[in-house]
């Protein structure tokens, strides 16, 4: 499903002429299959956000390759990566990212609105899935007006609605507490079995990192374990 | 996306910033105004001139005052050989030839009297222009004239005439004018000639035979008196000039220019079949060194002048609409950097940067276009007070009336669409760099808040 050959970037700052580059990721090659739980733990600073931005295609790799369901994404321009991304990722981030001025439900149909889809189908199709992670009775409410919980709901409510093959998630209880990360942690494993969805999880939670079928440690920007798992 | 959904996003998002986006409208409307304004003036003026010129002149006939001679650089009268000419050329509909008796004649019957212009005309080609009589016949015989419509309207009771024999339109009021028949009758002409610094008169009695139509303008006057080529030459006999032109001994003559106008015509016109036939006449004219006067030729000027008057103010009147785009400008870039987080987070989902960049033009043309709307809405106010209130105020000014059929401003269809047109071109330009911005939000930096 996701088939990293030879990956590495490096990130430049400073000013032209006295630039400084940092390398991340030192030739990182690795593979989900369809239906896999695969989680990426390792250090702070390891280089987990910047693998998992360059999988989304939020950043473009220095050299090697990605490919996401069949087709090489890593050559492929912002506007085609946008429709790509649109029909085959969905994300759930740390802080959530929803949009403060538009409420519940107009955050999860905005990937709909995306794809053009008519606002009758919209319509039914938002409320479904608001009624699936049970917040059909929040659904006026704005972004500010909910837990981080419930936000955090709203964000995968928003990754499902277009029925994406693969969700990425940067560390997705981050904010959240035990309790909250339980539930979440078992909605994922029922997307997985029950939709057949793939999941590439960023967690430096054990317990989060255990949901997986397999776990791949980062250090340094290079893979030390979990390759053959 | 849809663009029932673009046109909902935009909506929303100028509601966010409902003061921001009528000021900017505001600004866009009155750029349109003032264009529109201004360049109505030139319409309007244009439109009063043209009709004034139309309305005066018969758009088919050309004025032929005569042919450039080489030697001397002046102008030679013409006579019949030219006007043989002009019938044999192609699309000319008639040419019209008079003479005119070179001095008053001084007309008398009864105890009524006038002084006016005497004419030889040719009646055929006059009646293939489009002379007509309204009572009576064409002159059979050397003695018989024909009058023009407005002649008996001015014959007057002797003497000398006061202010209140005429009334507010300066018409000869009807108790000191003839009323009795005219056809039929016969009137006295007098000539009169110089000789020795002593003036002779003669009178030859002439018959009415008609009375021509009406002018079909409204302001036209005839009150010519049409004679005989024959009685001409009598007069001709007695004066012992051409045309019967009153020599004081004293006056220093050419006696070959005197000569030369022996068989001249002193007004010849030369009438088109059509309007479009005009030009070419004319330009067969020009090459052949006659000098013309024709309305085409002339609106051709005209228009061409006015032309380049609007040009001119259409253009001051763009600087107008450039200033308020500064606005759009503003107000885009604003709203791009408001909303760049929320752009992110759209972009992370897979909104296209090119839908992004279309919802950006959209609302920057939304803007432009309500503004162009509201303006010209706006502008048809002003332009109806301006011909209303100038008038007034040249009235109260210098205390003159203005004629009414000067229009001082006028919007043709045209020109609202020229400013829409302009309007939406402008805005285009000034929404697309904050459009162009708005793609290129950096999805990282805009989830971490960062921008
Ligand atoms: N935009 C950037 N410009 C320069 N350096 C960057 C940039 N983003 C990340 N880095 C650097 O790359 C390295 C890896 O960062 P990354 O965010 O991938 O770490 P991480 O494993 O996700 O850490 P954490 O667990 O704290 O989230 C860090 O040293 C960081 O300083
Ligand atoms: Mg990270």
């Amino acid at each position: 499903m996701i088939t990293i050959k030879h990956l590495s970037h490096e990130f430049v700052v400073g000013k032209k002429g006295k630039q400084t580059f940092i390398p991340v990721l030192k030739d990182i090659s690795f593979e989900v299959k369809e239906g896999e739980i695969v989680t990426i733990v390792g250090r702070s600073g390891s280089g987990k956000s910047t693998l998992l931005n360059l999988v989304s295609g939020f950043i473009h790799p220095k050299e090697g390759e990605i490919w996401i369901n069949g087709q090489k994404v890593s050559q492929m321009n912002e506007t085609k990566f946008a429709d790509f991304r649109i029909k085959n990722l969905g994300f759930i981030f740390q802080s959530f990212q929803l949009i403060p001025s538009m409420t519940a439900f107009q955050n999860v149909e905005l990937p709909l609105i995306l794809k053009g889809v008519s606002e009758t189908v919209r319509k039914k199709q938002t409320e479904e899935m608001l009624a699936k992670v049970g917040l059909l009775d929040y659904q006026d409410h704005y972004p500010g007006e909910l837990s981080g919980g419930q936000q955090q709901r709203v964000s995968i409510a928003r990754a499902l609605i277009v029925n994406p093959p693969i969700i990425l998630a940067d560390e997705p209880t981050g904010s959240l507490d035990s309790e909250t990360e339980e539930d979440l942690l078992k909605f994922i494993k029922e997307l997985n079995t029950d939709l057949g969805i793939t999941f590439l999880i960023i967690t430096h939670d054990e317990k989060v990192a255990n949901i997986g079928h397999r776990t791949i440690e980062l250090k340094d920007g290079r893979i030390i374990e979990g390759v053959l798992a | 996306m849809k663009l029932s959904d673009q046109f909902r996003f935009v909506r929303q998002n100028m509601k966010k910033n409902r003061t921001r986006v009528y000021m900017t409208i505001l600004a866009t409307a009155m750029g349109c105004a003032f264009l529109i304004v201004l360049a109505s003036v030139g319409f309007g003026l244009q439109k009063s001139v043209v009709k004034e010129m139309t309305e005066r002149r018969i758009m088919t006939q050309i004025d032929v005052y005569g042919q450039e001679t080489t030697e001397s650089g002046g102008y030679r009268q013409l006579d019949d050989k030219d006007v043989q000419e002009f019938e044999e050329m192609s699309d000319v509909k008639a040419v019209t030839r008079r003479k005119m008796l070179q001095q008053e004649g001084f007309y008398l019957i009864g105890n009524y009297q006038q002084s006016t212009q005497t004419v030889v005309a040719n009646f055929p080609s006059e009646i293939k222009a489009g002379f007509e009589l309204s009572a009576g016949s064409l002159a059979k015989d050397k003695a018989e004239v024909v009058v023009g419509y407005n002649f008996p309207l001015n014959l007057g009771v002797k003497g000398e005439q006061t202010e209140e024999m005429f009334d507010e339109q300066g018409q000869l009021k009807e108790k000191f004018r003839y009323n009795g028949k005219l056809i039929g009758e016969t009137i006295e002409l007098t000539v009169s000639k110089m000789e020795d610094g002593k003036k002779i008169e003669k009178v030859f009695p002439v018959k009415v035979a008609g009375i021509s139509k009406k002018p079909t303008k409204e302001w036209a006057e005839d009150r010519s008196v049409y004679i005989s080529e024959e009685l001409l030459k009598d007069i001709e006999a007695f004066t012992g000039t051409p045309k019967g032109i009153v020599l004081d001994s004293t006056d220093q003559v050419n006696l070959a220019d005197l000569e030369a106008s022996k068989n001249t015509f002193d007004d010849v016109k030369v009438y088109a079949k059509n309007m479009e036939a005009v030009q070419g006449i004319v330009d067969e004219l020009k090459e052949n060194d006659y000098a013309t006067y024709s309305v085409v030729n002339e609106l051709k000027e005209v228009n061409l002048m006015f032309a380049i008057a609007k040009a001119g103010l259409i253009f001051i009147g763009t600087i107008a609409i450039l200033i308020a785009s500064i606005g759009i400008y503003n107000t885009m870039t604003m709203a791009v950097t408001e909303r760049a987080p929320d752009i992110g987070i759209m972009k992370a989902i897979g909104a296209n940067p090119r839908t992004i960049k279309r919802i950006f033009l959209l609302e920057s043309s939304y803007i432009g276009l309500i503004g162009a709307f509201i303006g010209t809405v706006v502008s048809y106010g002003i332009s109806y007070a301006v011909n209303f209130v100038i008038p007034i105020i040249i009235k109260q000014a210098f205390g003159e009336e203005t004629p009414p059929e000067i229009v001082f401003s006028d919007i043709p269809l045209s020109l609202p669409i020229i400013c829409i047109v302009i309007c939406y071109g402008v805005t285009i330009l000034s929404g697309l760099r904050p459009a162009q911005r708005a793609t290129k939000v950096d999805v990282l930096r805009a989830m971490r808040r960062e921008v």
